[in-house]
């Protein structure tokens, strides 16, 4: 068993707490990074600028620098919403380019098996951001496991009263895919959502 | 080592790492267990969607001590309509942690895999109701060997078909006479009546209960189920919070 010092051994221990890094990529990266000091130095005070500047958007809760963020305050469709479990899950709609409205983060989905209930959501606040009068649509883009269809339905039933439109995205067989392979729930969505050419 | 297949139904999923998950299943032949499925956030080859709460899955399994190894999943059914209700998917729900709760590890019971799909199967063709929990809970009890004397008195042993003023025993486990007990709660003959018939008919659907019957038979069944676990059940503080 090698012994290394105090602050390697410390460095080793927080490398290891990310996703993905055992023992092995945690001493590999130490390494890497005590190879070229530069690279230390910079990545050290890039970690100490994220923890002072980034912060949740008061509006949305997605992550930003800036209060409210910039997809909360530059000129897009206000009148739309769209709900998302993660802040990650803004940037694969906005890859798309195919929606310019305003954003929700929930910050986790609903779970009955893990005690998830919406009081640990973002929901009350989801709710203020609609009472407010100038929402004409909700498009909800949880994840299409059982607890973000368990989310959807719970948000539904809580947005449908108000006269908002209610739209889920739309689930269908993965682009490029052969229909041979596609599993049959995911075919039975598509064929019940089938839509007019 | 040896992959064998099971038929399993995925009890519970806890991320672990970046990209692996943990799954609790219930399988016919082996009974419940735990298995790592590595890299199954990202390979949908090996696991497609299958490893997702209350699914009935055909599994790859290198089975193990404590942690066995999932090596691929192919669905048998995900139950889509369960997941278009917000109370069939809380009701699904409940019956896998109660099956999870009250099950140790590694001991085989057919009829309690039957039970569990049966239900699920229900839920997924008709519609919610109240009733089917009762009726599932009643013969999970009964399967299991924690069934409830519903049909003498857990006092003076006498018979209850033929008594009044029947009472809820306060422990929860049993039902008590009109000169046995002058408090506690009070239940029906119709009730327990029915409760009998749901431990002897095998089919959901065919028992019933009234709506003052349904309160009654939460109220036994929810006590004798309490008598075996160990910490409260998350799925049902859930039902409560979202009300269905
Ligand atoms: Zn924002
Ligand atoms: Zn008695």
């Amino acid at each position: 068993m090698i012994h290394f010092s105090r602050s390697l051994t410390r460095l080793l221990g927080e490398l290891k707490k990310l996703p993905g890094v055992g023992d092995k990529t945690a001493l590999r990266l130490a390494f890497h990074l005590l190879k070229s000091p530069d690279n230390l130095s910079a990545l050290a005070e890039s970690l100490l600028e994220v923890k002072a500047g980034v912060r949740f958007c008061s509006i949305c809760f997605s992550i930003t620098e800036a209060d409210p963020c910039h997809l909360c305050s530059t000129e897009r469709d206000s009148t739309t919403i769209c709900v998302v479990e993660e802040p990650q899950d803004i940037l694969a709609m906005e890859r798309s380019r195919a929606f310019n409205g305003r954003y929700h983060v929930l910050h986790g989905a609903l779970s009955p098996l893990n005690g998830i209930t919406p009081s640990d959501l973002k929901i009350a606040e989801l709710m203020q951001r609609l009472e407010k009068g100038s929402i004409r649509e909700v498009l909800l883009a949880t994840n299409f496991t059982v607890e973000g269809e368990a989310t959807a339905l719970y948000l539904t039933r809580l947005i449908k009263p108000l006269s908002i439109r209610v739209t889920r995205l739309a689930h269908g067989i993965p682009l490029g895919s052969d229909l041979e392979f596609v599993d049959a729930a995911t075919v039975q969505r598509a064929v019940e959502g089938r839509s007019e050419l | 080592m040896q992959s064998i297949e099971l038929d399993a139904v995925v009890l519970g999923v806890m991320d672990y790492g970046e990209a692996d998950k943990i799954v609790t299943l219930f399988a016919l032949e082996q009974g419940k267990l735990k298995g790592l499925a590595r890299n199954a956030k990202k390979s949908r080859k090996r696991f497609g969607g299958a490893l997702e709460p209350f699914a009935r899955l055909r599994l790859q399994v290198t089975l193990k001590d404590g942690l066995s190894t999932l090596n691929g999943a192919d669905v048998i059914n995900v139950f889509p309509h369960i997941r278009t209700e917000l109370g069939k998917i809380s009701h699904a729900a409940y019956a896998c942690e109660l099956v999870e709760q009250l099950v140790a590890e590694g001991e085989t019971n057919t009829r309690l895999f039957r039970l569990l799909t049966a239900y699920l199967e229900h839920l997924d063709r008709v519609p919610q109701d109240a009733s089917d929990r009762r009726f599932f809970e009643a013969n999970l009890l009964k399967v299991l060997g924690y069934q409830p004397e519903l049909a003498r008195c857990a006092c003076c042993d006498g018979e209850l078909a033929a008594m009044q003023q029947l009472r809820l025993a306060p422990s929860g486990t049993g039902i008590l006479c009109g000169s046995c007990a002058r408090t506690g709660r009070p239940v029906s003959s119709d009730t327990i009546s029915l409760l009998i018939r749901s431990l002897s008919t095998g089919r959901f659907g065919l028992v019933r209960f009234p709506p003052e019957g349904l309160a009654e038979a939460g109220a036994i069944l929810d006590a004798a189920i309490a008598c075996h676990l160990t910490r409260p059940l998350k799925s049902l503080a859930f039902m409560e919070q979202v009300s269905c």
